[in-house]
Formats: C-alpha cells, structure tokens, sequence
C-alpha cells in the first residue's frame, strides 16, 4: 500500500543505485552459488558414497574402490537376519501407517471442524512426539510393558510407531482443511446432501491428498525409525534399522551399503510417488 | 474462527476420541510411569515392598560424571545447532528466493534425500567418509597434505559433523518457510535506497527472520541432544551422552529406576526446548498476521 506513493518520486534515484550495485554484484552473487553449492554437496555426499562402497568388493573400507561388483547386494538378500528384519520393517510401517492414517486423519477432522475448546493445546499436544526425544518415548513404553507384563509384542511396536508419525498425518490433513473453503460443505447441505453425505461426498475427496502425504511420511519415519524401536524389538524379531545397528558396531563391510541403497531406493520411490500424486512443495512446510 | 470459538463442540468432535485414548494409553501413561518409576526403590511388579526414594536424583547430583555427561550432551547440542544454523542459513535463503519452479523442486529434492536416507544408513556413510582409512584420510594422504590419518571419527567434531549432516535438512525446512514470507521488495527497497545486497540482508531479511532461526535452533538442538545412533557409532563408545547412558543403564545394567531419572532430566529440558519452540512458532505467525 506505502510502496506505491514512495515508489514514484524516488524514481530517477534506483536506476544509478542499482547500476552501482549491479558491477559488485557478480562477485557476491558467485560466492553466494558456490557457498550453496559447497552446503549441497556436503548434504548429497554421503549418499554417494553409501552407493559406492555397496558396489567395491573389498570387505573393508577401502578408497578410491577398486572394481565393481553386486557381491554385497547378494549377500544383503541371501542373509535371513536382514530379509526377516526388512519384512518385518515393511509389516511393522504398513501397520503404522493404517493405524496413523486413521487416527491422525480423524484427529485433525475432529480439530478443524469439532468445535472443540482449547483447540490450539490438544494440536501442541499431538504435535508434541515430533519434538520430545523419541528415545524417551521408547523408554517410558519399554517400563510400561515391563510393569504390565506383557513382553514386547508387534502391536506394542506398532502403538510406539504410531505415536511418533501421527503428528505428521495430523499436520499434513489440518494444512489441507484449513486451505478448506468450507462454503462447498454448506452448499452441499443446503442442497439437501445430510451431514454423512456431505463428507463422503466433499470432505474426504477435497482432504485425501493432506490425508496421503502424511501417510506417505508416515510410512518412511516408520520403516527408518530406530530409538523407539531400539527398546521395543525383542532379539530375533528386529526392524531393519536396528538390525543394520547391530551389523555396524561389529562390521563395516558393503553389506551395510547395499542395504542402504535399498532402503535409499525405496524411499525414493516413495518420494517420487508422493510428488507425482499430491504435490510435494504445500507438504513438508515444518 | 473466532466465531465458531464459542459454539458449542458438534458430532465432529468425537472423531478426536481414538487418538486421545492413543495418546493417554501410550503417551501420558508411560510418561506418569516413568516418573513414578524414578522415585521408587525398584519394579513394583517383581518387588512387592517398594519404597519412595530420591536417591536415583542423588546419585546424579552427588557424582560429577553425570553433570559430565550432561554437559557433554548439551555441548555437543549447541555446536550441531550453530553449525546448522551457518550451513542452512544460505541453503534455506537460496530456497526461498530462487524463481524457477523446477529449481526449487530440485532444491526440495536434495534436502529431503538425506533425510528420507535413515539415520543409520547416513551414520554409516560419515563412518566411511572419517575413519583412519576412511575417505577423508586417504584422499588427503594420497594427495601428500598429510602423512598420518587425522583423528576423524571417535571425537566430538566426528559426532558433531554426523548430527549436522542428520538434522540440517529440519533447519533449512524451518528457515525456508520464514524467509518465503518475508516480502521481497523489502530488501529491493533497501538496496534502492543505496544499501549493498550484503547489507540489504544483514539490515532487512535477517532482523525479520530471527523467529525461524529460533524456532530452527531449537528444533535441531532438541534433535541432537535425545540422539543416539550417532554419538554412540561416531563416538565409538568413548564418548557418553545422555541417551547413550539412558539406554546403557537399560541395556547392560538392567537399572530402570536411575534410567527413569535420567530421562526425566531429558524430558524436563526438551520440555523447555518445545515451550520454547511454540513461542518462536507463535511469533512467526503472529509477523505473518501482521502483513
């Protein structure tokens, strides 16, 4: 509004501000690319890395690699310890993700249009697994199991797992039904549609891709969680993060690398599939 | 919104009843147990005469290893968060400001892969990258700057880099979306006026960003300090953290009552940290009302 008076009379003045500007400007704007170029590769190089000593055949660390060879990616799926651990990672994230799906989906229903009171605490309370240390969660379950006796089953996991990825079921469908315009429920019932109605045949189309994303994001925090689990596995029946754990603090071989590139592979897939389908850029807005 | 404060809760409201049970069953539950459990003799369960003691918090306050440890935690916390915060300033600027929609895509793309890569797998990669014939330490000896291996991993600075490298991409998500909203003819009015880019920023855009580099800070420091993968694999074990003692009183000591103290400790802190937070949050949003 201010901008448009004070654009005017200061016009003659920008144009040689900006010249002067624009012959210093190369310089910082390099050193500005190749400082984020630098932070990108910092962040990206590591993956690299995992991807080249998966392939190097030597059993121990060894750089530049000398050849190329799958014999990690074999012995990666020949090994029943990691193929049990990854299908029992998959079964433990689809569980979680049914279960965060639907409690965080209703939940955030529940908030945005429940008129409940004291709104903004119970969202700081569900949000809250986020930013409390997993490791206690992990923890205070472990004791609650250990007083009430009843060992460390998958759903006991699997409660743990939901706990810590329905915060972002609950973010991402609130961001949906607050962009929400509620006027398409009204004319919806004001046209006769009964409230049921309404939100099968509105509501639950307009939240689905708030709803899929933290599904989505659900799914990868649980397949890649470890302090919860960390306490909740029993020995025998461990998810893959806590089984590659126990490989790393004995072995440093390629077994470890294509594991990981599997694991790189599949969120990727995930990620590629989440941005094809709803978008990624409204999403992941912390 | 304000409108609808007041009216009473409808039907809708009862969808939130699955998840408080969720929450009071699997969260408040534990929580109450574990804080019961820190001022109580031993397990109720296996003991049958337990007793009300403080003597798991005395043993903390009476020993300065623990003080130690925590200081240790919380040191190891700051720097993770500073090195962040320095890193993912420019990473999250850049983000904000780019205009080409696939270069922002791609931008998303970098930051979110290591963060989709798993804790452990990434932990791995820094092992790789700073152990005695890691990567580093070859490339450096194979170009003659060093004859001797650097001491890398098994340091707090290894430690340090790994939790970087893990919670840098929550920084930048964080700094991005504070820095999107700040008006961009702000700064170009700045360097209208005659200031340089460079001091357009430090005047203008840092001044308006301080709530997300509070809000970010906070967010990684309450990440690096309940951390455990990390320290204790970067570490090699020598060096102690809060979670790592946590879990050691658990795992080879089998002593719940101290490992309920401890944690305690760590959920009064992060507790702080999120109070923290949801101000710093509160503050973006109320800016955000404000234009």
């Amino acid at each position: 509004m201010q901008t448009t008076a004070s654009h005017s009379p200061s016009l003659a003045a920008p144009q040689q501000a900006t010249r002067t500007a624009a012959a210093a400007r190369p310089y910082g704007r390099y050193l500005y690319l190749a400082v984020n170029i630098a932070i990108l590769a910092f962040l990206l190089a590591p993956i690299a890395i995992v991807i080249v000593f998966a392939l190097n055949p030597t059993p121990f660390i060894q750089f530049p690699p000398v050849g190329v060879s799958l014999r990690w990616f074999e012995k990666f799926f020949a090994s029943r310890d990691f193929m049990h651990a990854l299908w029992f990672s998959l079964e433990v994230a689809v569980l979680t993700t049914v279960s965060a799906t639907i409690l965080g989906a209703s939940a955030a229903l529940a908030l945005a249009r429940g008129n409940l009171p004291g709104t903004r605490l119970i969202v700081a309370t569900m949000l809250s697994p986020l930013m409390l240390p997993a490791i206690l969660t992990g923890l205070a379950l472990f004791q609650t199991y250990v007083l009430l006796d009843v060992g460390r089953p998958t759903w006991g996991l699997v409660a743990g797992h939901t706990l810590v990825t329905l915060p972002y079921v609950v973010r991402t469908t609130l961001a949906v039904l607050h962009n929400f315009d509620t006027r398409l429920e009204e004319a919806a019932q004001n046209l006769g549609a009964s409230p049921l109605r309404t939100f099968f045949e509105v509501t639950l189309p307009l939240i689905k891709p708030g709803v899929l994303a933290g599904a989505i994001f659900a799914f990868i925090v649980s397949f890649d969680q470890f302090p919860v689990s960390l306490f909740l596995v029993s020995p025998g029946n461990e998810t893959l993060p806590v089984t590659l754990f126990n490989y790393l603090k004995f072995d440093l071989d390629g077994t470890i690398g294509a594991a990981s590139v599997v694991s790189i592979v599949l969120a990727f897939v995930v990620v590629i599939g989440l941005d094809r389908t709803v978008g990624l850029r409204s999403y992941v807005k912390l | 919104m304000s409108s609808t404060a007041t009216t009473r809760p409808n039907g809708l409201a009862l969808f939130i009843l699955p998840s408080a049970l969720l929450f009071a069953l699997f969260f408040f539950l534990p929580i109450g147990l574990m804080a019961v459990m820190s001022v109580l003799t031993g397990n109720p369960v296996v003991m049958p005469k337990v007793a009300f003691t403080t003597r798991h918090y005395a043993r903390m306050i009476g020993d300065p290893f623990y003080f130690e440890v925590i200081w240790t935690t919380i040191r190891i916390g700051l720097v993770t968060t500073l090195v962040a915060l320095l890193i993912g300033y420019p990473l999250a600027h850049w983000m904000a400001r780019i205009k080409s929609r696939s270069g922002h895509a791609l931008l998303l793309m970098a930051v979110l892969a290591p963060m989709l890569t798993g804790i452990v797998v990434r932990t791995f990669a820094w092992m790789t990258l700073l152990s005695d014939k890691g990567v580093i330490n070859e490339t450096l000896i194979s170009l003659g700057l060093i004859s001797q291996p650097l001491k890398l991993m098994y340091t707090e600075t290894g430690i340090v880099v790994g939790l970087v490298h893990i919670y840098v991409p929550f920084m930048v998500l964080t700094l991005t979306g504070v820095i999107g909203r700040i008006d961009e003819r702000l700064e170009q009015a700045a360097e209208n006026l005659g200031a340089s880019p460079l001091r357009a920023f430090i005047e203008v855009t840092l001044p308006l960003s301080l709530p997300g580099i509070l809000a970010g800070s906070l967010l990684v420091f309450a990440l690096a300090i309940s951390a455990y993968v990390t320290p204790i694999l970067l570490g090699g074990f020598q060096i102690m953290t809060l979670p790592i003692l946590i879990y050691q009183q658990i795992s080879a000591n089998f002593n719940v009552g101290f490992a309920a103290a401890l944690g305690i400790i760590l959920l009064m802190i992060s507790l702080l940290l999120v109070i923290a937070y949801n101000r710093a949050l509160g503050l973006v949003s109320g800016q955000r009302e404000l234009q």
